[in-house]
């Protein structure tokens, strides 16, 4: 008896370990790029092109953060950049989940025919891609006087926000609050409005926590619409800033990578910050057909 | 579900009519114009050019206030084209004689400057290149170049050809000779940004082309006289090829970002460097900055030249280069009258002698279209001065390939010059695709 | 106000912010795209321009028949990352989901958790950016360490530069799927797996017979979730490769950018390739539907 515990626990043992490893090897893989990125930002372009790219910085150089910060070859500096994402992501996130959450409201309470045909197009909307819709985006946002303004990023932010989030509340709606309830406060004399913003809204507050972390993030890094709705740095946000380096501008590699680790610092601190919440909704976002 | 439809569509209507009301125009004594403008606003020289060029033209012009916007890189593109398709065109605008600009010629919305050129005697000034509508995507001279571009330059670095005792290569031969040299100390030879494909193409290909298929080529294959399949263009496909394998060239160079080949360079990576001709102002000093990629004291060991003799059998000529119109101005084809004649006074300054020579000290353009500049008056740096000097080292010019032919039909070379270096496709293989294509968009037009 | 009429109306304030901006943004467009895809437009005015006629088929004959078959490498390429998705990150999503939710793992679930997905959090287009100094430039870090293993090694093309991107993406979503996997295997009631183990089971027979038999419906919708998300691939390509060397990573979503935004522009060519992209996401939500049925039914 004593033995056979014994080897088990031995036998636990190394398994305990190699699985260990296996997970070791496997957080190595995924944050070594990010690390090796955050470290060459306190290289010079002339040093990250002379010397071993696997090389810590020889001597640590900050002077590429204030220069990016404030100016070096973005127009009006990373700080911009950085203030268009916060307003875009803001405002984006309070209407994708304020709009989801009385869409799904209705579709899931107020029993009406044309319900199904409507979710079932916001539904379709979760597996389109956005690169179908590009060019009559593209044409439908000049022809209405609104390209290069934020409105003009805005609108399709928002619309594209929606089926994701109309699912997801539509669905959260109808399992997670019984019917009793609203009922009762039917029978109290409140309309489906006053229902909406006293009962439901307020017992929404789990779903529209991950709608919020999904739409956070996945505005935070949007770049294809972006870049073609707006021209000129004025408008633009964190990842237009990144994508001018992508292809043929990119020439100085310590701007290069300092641009890149500040674009990424502000989320990673949002992820660690957030990190249960945001794998909880990734894993509630999987959408069922 | 219909009341919504109607509801979106009603929306929709508004919002166009909005729109279209918006892009009315009044006119005044004083002339307004709407201006667009490709520029880096942060780059070197924007500072000044501001005074320069705009203030200058304000002072000098009270009667037309310019409303400047400035654009750099895809999103100048993509205002174009956004613009164009809600039919705001500002009243002048930068452009290209073909390429991303294509639509504004194609289709007519630029105004054809013929007529305005011949009455003002331009052609006193001006090289005829930029006058000839040939030369531009519509047929019709849609804007006024500021300069000629030449596609391919070839820089040698004597620090390190000196460094294992060889001087820069005049014919191919000596090029291939030099590689084992070079390779032994540690040298690459050519160096060229090759991972966008339209750079082998543009600044190489195009030179190569035009010297195994003689002056003219491109008339006679878009006329059907000859086809890309003829002997003389698989020659010169195949010549890249031979490039790659005499080692003259490396694989190495198709996974180089454009933007890095000067910072290579620069650093002595390799003995030659092969780029256009706008590229030489990335080594020169940064006004704003003071900062030079190569500093003036190191650039006197730089040469700059166009491509060497090619001495394989089929060439029919050396000391040639591929040259096309460059960018310049156009004016919106609705403007007429006093908006029209305050449009051409501000395009005939922004490529007028005073610009060109600004540019030319600062590197915006090598090759001004203003005939009789005069070089030596100017503080150029040394890799200026060679440049300036480039057009004595070459005698012909040919076209660019993405010049006179559409996109889908370069489209199978870019990529071919791309597939031979790595091997996927073989010189007749890029040939019948080229060919194919040529005969496919023919068949639309 | 009759309770109907009041009905009506707040059925229509709740619905119509979400509808209209959908219909606006989303669903016209797209259907904008497939009427422009048979017209000849291609730039310049758009509404009551009288130079723009109906062609057709023609931009999906040229498509389907130009000679460098640029649609098929595309095509190709986004099956291969379908391939590497159901294939690679799938497998090993629930490996690692399995390895973590096991009561052997005592100590780290929550660091290991967040840091294998810490990846999805990053836009693609920085790690597109990132890798392309990373792995493709023939002055990598993975040169460098070629240069560790063997001093004199050389920059050798890869003849598969679609390697480098499927790598990438395999190291980008792993994560993804692993927190997926994860949540649902918490669900398992763990009273069963120690009875199992009590009756003497083998891990492997757990993973088989218990854990395998529940996750099956998570594992089709990742699937689905996962061709969905190749259709999407766009910023890390542009980022990372560009299409490039010579179109061979080029993606669906890419070529219909550069037909539509690159050179000269050919609008009619680009929402041939939109309206081919939309035909296959509408295929893939009918068979999602199919198969959701067939797994609710069996999972209940």
């Amino acid at each position: 008896m004593t033995n056979k515990k014994y080897k088990e626990i031995i036998v636990n043992g190394i398994y305990r370990v190699i699985l260990y490893i296996i997970l070791g090897l496997f957080t190595f893989l995924a944050i070594y790029p990010i690390l090796w990125l955050l470290l060459q930002s306190f290289k010079t372009n002339q040093v990250y092109l002379t010397t071993n790219k696997l090389s810590l910085p020889a001597v640590w150089y900050f002077g590429n953060y204030p220069r990016i910060w404030n100016n070096a070859g973005l127009s009006d500096g990373f700080s911009n950049f950085f203030k268009n994402s916060l307003i875009y992501t803001t405002i984006t996130v309070t209407a994708v989940v304020l709009f989801a959450n009385m869409a799904g409201y209705a579709f899931a309470k107020i029993q009406y025919r044309i319900t199904k045909l409507l979710h079932g197009l916001f539904i379709v909307g979760i597996l389109l891609t956005i690169q179908s819709i590009l060019i009559p985006l593209f044409l439908m946002i000049n022809s209405a006087g609104i390209f290069n303004t934020r409105l003009g990023i805005l609108i399709p932010y928002i619309g594209l926000g929606l089926p994701m989030g109309v699912y997801l509340c539509t669905d959260f709606i109808k399992k997670g609050i019984p019917n009793e309830l609203l009922e009762s406060s039917r029978i109290d004399g409140a309309g489906f409005l006053t229902t909406f913003a006293r009962i439901v809204f307020p017992m929404c507050a789990p779903v529209s926590v991950t709608l919020a972390i999904i739409t956070f993030t996945g505005t935070w890094n949007e770049f294809i619409l972006m870049n073609l709705l707006t021209a000129g740095d004025r408008y633009k946000a964190i990842p237009a800033a990144v994508g001018r380096f992508a292809g043929s501008l990119g020439a100085d590699y310590g701007r290069l990578f300092t641009t890149l680790s500040l674009s990424i610092i502000p989320i990673l601190a949002f992820y660690l910050a957030f990190r249960n919440q945001i794998t909880k909704g990734v894993a509630a976002g999987a959408v069922k057909g | 579900m219909k009341k919504i439809l109607v509801l979106t569509l009603a929306a929709l209507m508004v919002v166009t009519l909005v729109a279209c009301a918006s892009g009315g125009s009044g006119s005044n004594k004083k002339v307004e114009l709407r201006v667009l403008h490709y520029i880096d606003m942060s780059s070197a020289g924007a500072a000044e050019e501001l005074d320069v060029v705009w203030k200058a033209f304000d002072e000098a012009h009270p009667n037309i206030t310019v409303n400047r916007e400035d654009e750099f890189n895809d999103p100048f593109h993509d205002s174009v084209d956004a613009y164009a398709a809600a039919g705001t065109l500002p009243d002048v605008m930068y452009c290209w004689p073909s390429g991303r600009s294509t639509t504004l010629h194609t289709q007519k919305l630029l105004k054809d400057l013929g007529p305005l050129a011949a009455r003002d005697n331009l052609s006193n000034n001006y090289s005829s290149i930029v006058l000839d509508p040939s030369q531009q995507a519509g047929g019709y001279m849609g804007m006024l170049a500021q300069g000629i571009t030449s596609t391919n330059t070839f820089i040698a670095n004597k620090e390190v050809l000196s460094a294992v005792g060889l001087t820069p290569a005049k014919t191919y031969s000596e090029l291939v000779a030099q590689v084992p040299v070079l390779k032994a100390a540690g040298y690459e030879t050519i160096l060229m940004p090759n991972k966008d494909t339209w750079v082998m193409q543009s600044c190489l290909f195009s030179l190569v082309a035009g010297r195994f298929m003689g002056e003219g080529w491109e008339q006679d294959i878009l006329s059907g006289a000859r086809d890309f399949n003829d002997p003389d263009f698989v020659a010169a496909l195949n010549f890249i090829k031979t490039m790659y394998d005499d080692g003259v060239l490396e694989q190495s160079s198709l996974a180089i970002d454009y933007g890095d080949g000067p910072g290579l360079f620069s650093t002595n990576k390799a003995a030659y460097y092969i780029d256009g001709d706008w590229r030489v102002g990335a080594f020169i000093t940064d006004a704003s900055t003071g900062v030079a990629l190569i500093t003036p004291d190191r650039q006197t060991n730089f040469e700059i030249s166009v491509f060497p003799d090619i001495d394989v059998p089929g060439v029919k000529f050396n000391r040639s280069n591929s040259d096309i119109v460059g960018t310049g101005w156009g004016i919106n084809a609705k403007l007429e009258g006093d908006k029209l004649e305050a449009a051409w006074t501000l395009v005939k300054w922004l490529v007028g002698k005073e610009v060109q020579t600004f540019r030319l000290r600062t590197g915006g353009i090598s090759n001004p279209s203003w005939k009789g500049i005069d070089f030596n008056s100017l503080p150029l740096e040394p890799m200026q001065k060679e440049l300036a000097n480039l057009s004595s080292k070459y005698d012909k010019s040919t076209i660019v390939i993405d010049g006179p032919f559409a996109d889908v039909v370069y489209t199978p070379i870019n990529d071919g010059l791309q597939a031979m270096g790595i091997g996927t496709q073989t010189a007749a293989d890029v040939a019948k695709l080229t060919q194919e294509a040529l005969d496919n968009w023919k068949k639309t037009q | 106000m009759t309770i109907n009429r009041e009905k009506r109306i707040s059925y229509a304030v709740l619905v119509t912010p979400a509808v209209l901006i959908y219909l606006l943004v989303v669903a016209f467009p797209t259907v904008f795209s497939v009427f422009l895809s048979f017209t000849n437009y291609n730039g310049g005015v758009i509404f009551g321009n009288s130079n723009i006629q109906l062609i057709g088929f023609d931009s999906y004959i040229w498509m389907f028949t130009e000679p460098v078959r640029s649609f098929y490498t595309a095509l190709n390429n986004n099956l291969l990352i379908v391939a590497v998705s159901v294939f690679g990150q799938i497998p090993l999503g629930f490996i690692l989901a399995y390895i973590l939710s096991r009561k052997l793992i005592t100590r780290g679930r929550g660091f290991f958790q967040t840091m294998i997905f810490l990846p999805n959090v990053i836009s693609a287009i920085i790690i597109g950016v990132l890798f392309n100094a990373f792995i493709i430039s023939p002055y990598s870090v993975f040169m460098e360490i070629k240069k560790l293993i063997n001093p004199n090694a050389e920059f050798v093309l890869n003849t598969q530069p679609i390697i480098p991107v499927l790598f990438v993406i395999l190291w980008m979503f792993t994560g993804f799927y692993m927190v997926i996997f994860l949540a649902h295997m918490q669900r398992i009631d763990p009273a069963i797996i120690e009875a199992a183990k009590v009756d003497g089971a083998t891990e492997g027979r757990i993973l088989t017979k218990i854990v395998l038999p529940v996750m099956t419906s998570e594992i089709v919708t990742c699937s689905i979730l996962a061709i969905s998300g190749s259709l999407k691939t766009f910023d890390l390509i542009y980022a990372m490769t560009a299409g490039g060397p010579a179109g061979q990573t080029r993606v669906l979503s890419l070529f219909m950018y550069e037909a539509a935004f690159r050179g000269a522009p050919n609008y009619p060519l680009a929402n041939a390739i939109s309206t081919v992209m939309v035909l296959i996401s509408v295929i893939l939500i009918i068979v999602t539907r199919q198969l959701g049925k067939i797994f609710s039914e069996k999972g209940d």
